[in-house]
């Protein structure tokens, strides 16, 4: 029996809740702050583990990353994943978004036959959720996001049906396979990492690194040249001064003094 | 899993990664689990470390360690109404280096995974496992792995001694919590304002203020280009008369206005809290290996606070070395009994410096747990300095000072000179 070969794409992230401010200087302290795998992306490898458990196949996850992102799949690798695949290369450097996900598609492309595509709903560090719309029209394939389970997947007859998760209300789609799929934030909780499977990322050595020697893209396309995306400008939102107001006294009179002062700072109209 | 290890290390700190390094070196198969990411990110100390017992583990320290600075000034002070007495001294000698106790952690772990150990980070242990009244392994999320030897290296907190019955469940009175900072100034800048050389550093401790007089000190390392800042408390004393929190203590001590000179537009870069064992040989349990298993470092009670200084990062360090050394002859025998690894390490360990220190000192811990000697002695001691060293037109002697300081806070000269003879006999 054929059986589903998932990819799962992920992004190696600065630990944006460890970068500390500083109250003095008012900058960010980002010294020493760990980088982690983005958090949705594990939404995705758990969805991909639960799909396995159900229908058997292969998880190969994918990263374009500095080399110390093998820290990061090896994290995933204990949490159950087959294989891993460090796309790695200086000439990758300085991709925006249009690079990035041109690159991945061609590395999805080298894997070979693949049924789905996962990855997270948008990254802690950039959000644009652009990679996975991107990817999709790089290969032609369908594009589903907010998706939360696979509730059928038919792999003989070459389809999927998915749920997917709305503000209010929920949508069940068929569609045809191979497909791009971007997991709802917070809709698998990932599982722990295993003693035996993290043994595995230790001592098998289940992790490929693949340099553009592999891939053969155009150095037009990826890295710098291939972004076209200028940044013009970026600020940081003031912060505002916090008020440092206590009331004293009975909760009664405290609506009352809160309402004035709030009416006074113009926060209710 | 078709995986099979000889011997497992649980947790790397410096006690299980150094057994962990011993243990590969001699083509022993081993694994190091540890339940932080990376390597040394869950550990946490004041700043230094002796280097003696390290050297005779590792004769390449010198060489090869993360070292920061030699500590060649060790200073020890009073803090009050504005006011410092200190002690300093001042040596030549290479006795002990500042360090950040993560590097130092993966130094050691990078030896072990070089001489063959399998670590594995991210994943904790959950249970030692025991059948026949042999430890055979260890259980983590309902997996396991088996082993002829399992070195319990897990620290302070040792959840998996106490699931063993080895060790009783922490109580408040056997612990200390410690908070500290790292504020990177500089090298120049240390140097220039703690007036220090290129590689040479400071210990310095401090009560009274700092330490809201309580039972404990705060500590202040010069590293290579950053300065640790921290407090020590009782937790039994602090839980009943702290006035704050233990984080803003250190953040006091970072904005003391005699002190924050040394710091002045530095950055904090990390900030960290643990505990500490209180006493060490009250913390030992009962046996320091059974059938099967080892126990070193911190989770065997070996941690010496005198008052002025802390020993615990070399005596896990070198009962990691000898609880390789015993697990080395329990293969060659083919014996791992408990009568077989007491006598190899629990013996040697006890015959040690580590258990004559802890021994030595059972007293101070005493004179560490009365409140009076951190509330009251210290502003006697600034009271008496102050009017000896600020004249204005009469000038006493030192035993009027005294007594008139004594008496100002209602201490009796008998009683005190009484409790200083036993402190003195203490230490
Ligand atoms: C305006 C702008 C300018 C930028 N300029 C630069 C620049 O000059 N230099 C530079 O280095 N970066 C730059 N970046 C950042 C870079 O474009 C993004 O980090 C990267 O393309 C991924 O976008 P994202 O983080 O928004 O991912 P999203 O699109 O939010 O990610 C969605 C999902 O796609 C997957 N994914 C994302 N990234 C990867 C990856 N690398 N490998 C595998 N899967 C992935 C994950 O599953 C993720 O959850 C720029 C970003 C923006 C918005
Ligand atoms: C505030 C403070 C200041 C100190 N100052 C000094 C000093 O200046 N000099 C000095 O020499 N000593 C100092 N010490 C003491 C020193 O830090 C310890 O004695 C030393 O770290 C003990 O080493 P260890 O390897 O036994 O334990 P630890 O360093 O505590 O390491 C134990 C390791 O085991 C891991 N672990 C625990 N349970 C599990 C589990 N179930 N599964 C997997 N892994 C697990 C932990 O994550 C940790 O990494 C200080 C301590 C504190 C708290």
């Amino acid at each position: 029996m054929k059986r589903p070969r998932i990819v799962v794409g992920i992004k190696w992230v600065p630990n944006t809740q460890a970068v500390r401010f500083d109250p003095k200087t008012g900058t960010l302290i980002r010294e020493g702050v760990p980088s982690i795998v983005n958090p949705h992306d594990l939404d995705a490898i758990e969805l991909a583990l639960k799909t396995r458990e159900k229908y058997g196949g292969e998880i190969i996850v994918v990263t374009m990353a500095p080399p110390g992102a093998e820290e990061g799949l090896r994290h995933v690798i204990g949490m159950g994943v087959d294989r891993a695949i460090l796309v790695s290369d200086r000439v990758f450097a300085g991709s925006d978004t249009l690079a990035t996900s041109y690159t991945l598609a061609k590395t999805i492309e080298r894997i070979g036959r693949v049924d789905l595509v996962f990855f997270g709903q948008e990254t802690i560090d950039s959000s644009t959720a652009h990679i996975p719309a991107q990817v999709a029209s790089w290969l032609d394939l369908p594009y589903i996001y907010y998706v939360e389970s696979i509730e059928k997947l038919e792999l003989k007859e070459n389809k999927v049906v998915v749920k997917r998760k709305l503000e209010d209300r929920y949508e069940w789609y068929e569609v045809e396979l191979p497909v791009v799929i971007g997991v709802a934030m917070h809709s698998n909780p990932p599982r722990p990492i295993s003693l035996t499977n993290k043994l595995r990322a230790v001592t098998e050595k289940p992790i490929e690194v693949w340099t553009n020697k592999q891939l053969g893209l155009d150095p037009r396309c990826i890295g710098l040249r291939g972004s076209p995306t200028i940044v013009s400008k970026v600020t940081w939102q003031p912060e505002i001064p916090r008020k440092r107001k206590i009331y004293q006294g009975n909760p009664k009179e405290a609506v009352k003094w809160l309402i004035k002062h709030l009416e006074e700072e113009k926060v209710l109209p | 899993m078709a995986t099979k290890f000889d011997a497992i290390v649980v947790g790397a700190g410096p006690a299980g990664a150094t057994a962990a390094y011993k243990l590969a070196e001699a083509g022993i198969k081993t694994l190091l689990v540890e339940r932080g990411r990376g390597r040394g990110s869950k550990q946490v100390f004041g700043g230094r470390i002796y280097v003696t017992p390290v050297r005779e583990v590792f004769p390449d320290v010198e060489k090869t360690a993360p070292i920061h600075r030699w500590v060649k000034r060790e200073k020890i002070s009073i803090l009050h109404n504005s006011r410092i007495l200190s002690l300093e001294y001042e040596s030549p000698e290479k006795h002990s280096f500042t360090t950040y106790l993560t590097e130092f952690t993966s130094w050691i772990v990078d030896k072990a995974i070089n001489a063959g150990a399998v670590y594995v980070d991210e994943v904790r242990v959950d249970s030692i496992v025991e059948e026949d009244g042999r430890i055979t392994g260890i259980e983590a999320g309902g997996e396991r792995i088996e082993a002829s030897i399992v070195i319990d290296a897990e620290g302070v907190n040792r959840l998996l001694l106490e699931k063993l019955g080895l060790a009783e469940r922490l109580s408040p009175e056997e612990v200390a919590l410690g908070a500290k900072e790292v504020i990177k100034v500089g090298a120049d800048k240390i140097n220039e304002r703690f007036g220090l050389e290129e590689d040479s550093g400071l210990a310095w401790l401090l009560v009274g203020e700092p330490t809201d007089y309580l039972p404990g000190g705060a500590f202040i390392y010069t590293n290579r280009d950053s300065v640790s800042i921290g407090v020590v408390v009782y937790l039994a004393t602090a839980v009943k008369k702290a006035r704050e929190e233990i984080y803003r203590l250190v953040e006091k001590l970072r904005l003391h206005p005699q002190l924050r000179q040394y710091w002045e537009d530095g950055d904090i870069i990390e900030y960290s809290a643990h505990l500490t064992i209180e006493s060490g040989r009250r913390f030992m349990p009962r046996k320091l290996a059974t059938s099967g298993l080892i126990v070193v470092g911190d989770a065997a009670g070996l941690l010496l606070n005198t008052g002025y200084t802390f020993r615990g990062v070399d005596y896990a360090v070198y009962s990691g070395y000898l609880a390789a050394e015993a697990a080395k002859k329990a293969f060659n025998l083919g014996d791992f009994s408990e009568e077989t690894l007491r006598e190899n390490y629990e013996k040697k360990l006890l015959g040690s410096f580590i258990a004559k220190d802890l021994r030595n000192h059972t007293g101070v811990e005493q004179i560490m747990h009365e409140v009076e000697f951190f509330e009251k002695y210290p502003v006697v001691a600034i009271d008496t300095a102050r009017k000896l060293f600020e004249l204005g037109y009469e000038t006493p002697r030192i035993q009027e000072a005294l007594r008139s300081s004594l008496k100002t806070h209602h201490i009796n000269l008998l009683s005190f000179l009484y409790k200083m003879f036993k402190m003195v006999r203490k230490l």
